[in-house]
């Protein structure tokens, strides 16, 4: 009878050590890191002279998430998420340049440079598109987060597409418009010799991350 | 702003959104157009970027020269000045008063009020200065010739290399001259036609030679007239010219044979006052080069000799005289032309697409001065520089740690399109050796075939 008792203890605690094992595992957390090869936000305008763009390189920032991130480009629906994933987007106001250093230094004066140094983003929600998908094509998510320029903070919505990239890691995309004025922005009047120009209040951003997995 | 910017070519419609009130002037009156000056207010519109503080070390003739352009600067606050030579440091802190003042570049080095270092002292005291300067992680602006000699400009061009935090840039200062840059883009429309041949010269009626109290300060003052340190005519003068052709050319020299006299000065120096240098370039182009101190006779210049056209550049004004057979451009029907001689030269001018100045007859000198000096846009574009660089090291390293430096050479090599443009340590370093082995076929009276490997930093 002993024997049996702890022939079953043994048993029960082997299949609790399994739970708990397969629990931990659930529970997880992935961490994609921002890498500094790669990645682009392109910043795109308007103004009476013509249309101009600025650029950075520098996307810091990671994206948590409980799990492996879906990578299965087959399916026929994206998959949803467990929990929302933790992610936080850091881009440095200075790094964001035309190859005018005139107009660089106009744009980062909007920008409070010296008092926000950051752009920032966190990231508030994250659930599957409902936009028809082929296989092979990115996975498509609905967003919603907190982008932070000049000091002022606003809720953007905005879709992003998810593919697998290098070695575990992810690419994330996506656009969105924004106007200046929403982040007590002035759309920059620079002088020039031939008067004023004047700069379009709404800006596109276009942005591709890579991230890779952390070990 | 990266639009299509209309500006950056070269066409009949930009050349005469410029020159059409000058043009309608120099029709009826014969008036000179050219690059204007800007008023208070004009400059006043332009943004300032962040103050960068810099140290000059060298404070002779050229350190105070550089002293009294960066004090034109709003954004380079001369922090401290070094000379070995007393009476030079309290000359030149009395353009700058603020400054600190060492009379040893060391302590210079350690004063960390200093971002960025301007390095004037004699040619071959460049290297252990600016490698001393790295050390320290100062930014470093280096005169021309980087050294007086191949072994030592090398050294520097690897530290620089080594060094990708720091940035460097070389004292050819026409690299930043926009008046180069602005028929630079004018050549490469291929205007003069098939490039046969360029000619150069600096003449001026000056012995090089300088007085001191004490004989030991004499030797140190002229080394320019030591035949052991000294670059001669070609190296510390002719580099900044004999580079311009060169990259006008968009073609390494690949020989030179050269010729050295002493005419005026026989005072026993032996670096010759007077050199010619014809320098090869492929396909049979060559540049002939003079420089002298016997005669002042028409200055400096270059002039570039085509099929189509020949096009001389003078101080900050440039004229082509176009062949009888040449086609046809355009604009130039309307443009400013001026006589010299039996030729009649079209005028050439830098800013021709803001607003344009017209000067009568009587102004033609104080029309001819730079806006602008090449030293100055080459210190301004320094000062740009190293707050572009020094400001993408440090928001490089916040976003991503300094785990990976090749990243960061690459981001900071990515850079180059906001930074203004200057003489980087390549075009500095092949600038040095193509002026030294000129100098070394003049000295040698023998011809030198240039070697590829010479060019090569590995």
């Amino acid at each position: 009878m002993k024997h049996t008792e702890y022939f079953a203890m043994k048993l029960a605690g082997l299949c609790l050590g399994s739970l708990l094992a397969a629990s931990a595992a659930a529970a997880e957390i992935v961490r994609y890191q921002g890498v500094p090869r790669g990645s682009s936000v392109k910043i795109k305008g308007t103004s009476t002279v013509h249309d101009w763009e600025v650029k950075s390189t520098l996307i810091a920032g990671f994206m948590n998430v409980e799990g492996e991130f879906p990578s299965d480009l087959s399916a026929t629906t994206v998959p949803a998420l467990k929990n929302l994933p933790q992610v936080s987007v850091q881009i440095p106001v200075r790094s964001i340049r035309s190859g005018k250093s005139t107009m660089d230094s106009v744009m980062h004066g909007a920008m409070n440079q010296q008092a926000h140094p950051k752009i920032t983003y966190v990231l508030a929600k994250m659930t599957p598109s409902n936009v028809e998908r082929k296989s092979g094509d990115p996975l498509r998510y609905d967003t919603e987060g907190d982008l932070t320029v000049a000091g002022v903070k606003k809720r953007i919505v905005m879709p992003i597409d998810l593919v697998r990239h290098g070695d575990g890691g992810l690419r994330i995309t996506g656009k969105m418009k924004v106007k200046m004025t929403d982040f007590g922005i002035q759309p920059p009047a620079p002088k020039i010799a031939f008067g004023l120009i004047k700069t379009g209040d709404e800006v596109e951003i276009i942005f591709e991350w890579i991230t890779k997995k952390k070990q | 702003m990266n639009p299509v910017d209309p500006s950056q070519s070269f066409n009949r419609r930009n050349f005469l959104k410029g020159g059409s009130l000058g043009s309608v002037a120099a029709f009826v009156g014969g008036a000179l157009v050219s690059a204007p000056k800007k008023t208070a207010a004009q400059e006043s519109d332009k943004p300032v970027g962040p103050p960068v503080n810099v140290g000059v070390i060298g404070c002779g003739y050229h350190g105070r020269d550089v002293i009294s352009t960066l004090s034109l600067l709003p954004n380079a606050p001369i922090a401290a000045l070094c000379d070995s030579y007393g009476a030079f440091l309290r000359r030149a802190g009395r353009s700058a008063p603020k400054a600190a003042k060492y009379e040893r570049y060391q302590d210079l080095l350690e004063d960390g009020q200093v971002e960025a270092v301007v390095v004037c002292t004699p040619t071959h005291q460049h290297g252990r200065i600016v490698q001393d300067a790295f050390a320290a992680e100062k930014h470093v602006y280096c005169e021309a010739p980087l050294s007086n000699s191949v072994e030592g400009a090398r050294e520097i061009a690897l530290a620089v290399k080594k060094h990708p935090r720091l940035y460097f840039q070389a004292g050819l200062q026409y690299r930043s001259d926009s008046q180069r840059h602005f028929l630079l883009d004018f050549i490469r429309t291929g205007a003069w036609g098939r490039t046969a041949q360029a000619r150069a010269q600096w003449h001026k009626k000056i012995s090089w030679r300088r007085t001191a109290p004490t004989n030991e300060r004499e030797r140190e003052i002229n080394w320019r007239l030591d035949e052991k340190l000294s670059a001669g005519l070609i190296g510390e003068i002719g580099i900044h010219q004999i580079d311009a052709v060169s990259w006008f050319f968009r073609k390494r020299p690949v020989g030179a044979h050269g010729f050295g006299s002493i005419i005026q000065w026989n005072d026993g120096r032996k670096v010759p006052d007077t050199a010619q240098a014809i320098v090869e370039y492929p396909g049979g182009v060559r540049l002939s080069y003079d420089a002298t101190l016997a005669n002042s006779f028409d200055g400096d210049f270059e002039t570039y000799y085509g099929s189509s056209a020949a096009m001389m550049v003078r101080g900050n004004k440039a004229w082509m005289f176009k062949e009888a057979d040449a086609p046809l451009l355009g604009w130039e029907v309307y443009a400013l032309k001026e006589t010299f001689h039996k030729e009649i030269g079209i005028a050439l001018s830098a800013d021709a697409t803001q607003l344009t100045t017209v000067t009568g007859g009587g102004n033609d000198e104080e029309a001819n001065q730079y806006v602008n000096t090449p030293l100055y846009q080459a210190l301004e574009a320094f000062v740009h520089n190293v707050y572009v660089h020094q400001s993408g090291v440090e928001d490089f390293i916040l976003s991503f740690g300094e785990e990976d430096p090749e990243a960061l050479a690459e981001y900071l090599s990515g850079l180059g399109d906001s930074k203004m443009l200057a003489a980087n340590v390549d075009v500095g370093y092949e600038a040095t050796v193509t002026a030294l082995k000129i100098n070394e076929a003049i000295v040698r009276g023998t011809p030198i075939a240039f070697e590829d490997g010479w060019f090569d930093l590995g």
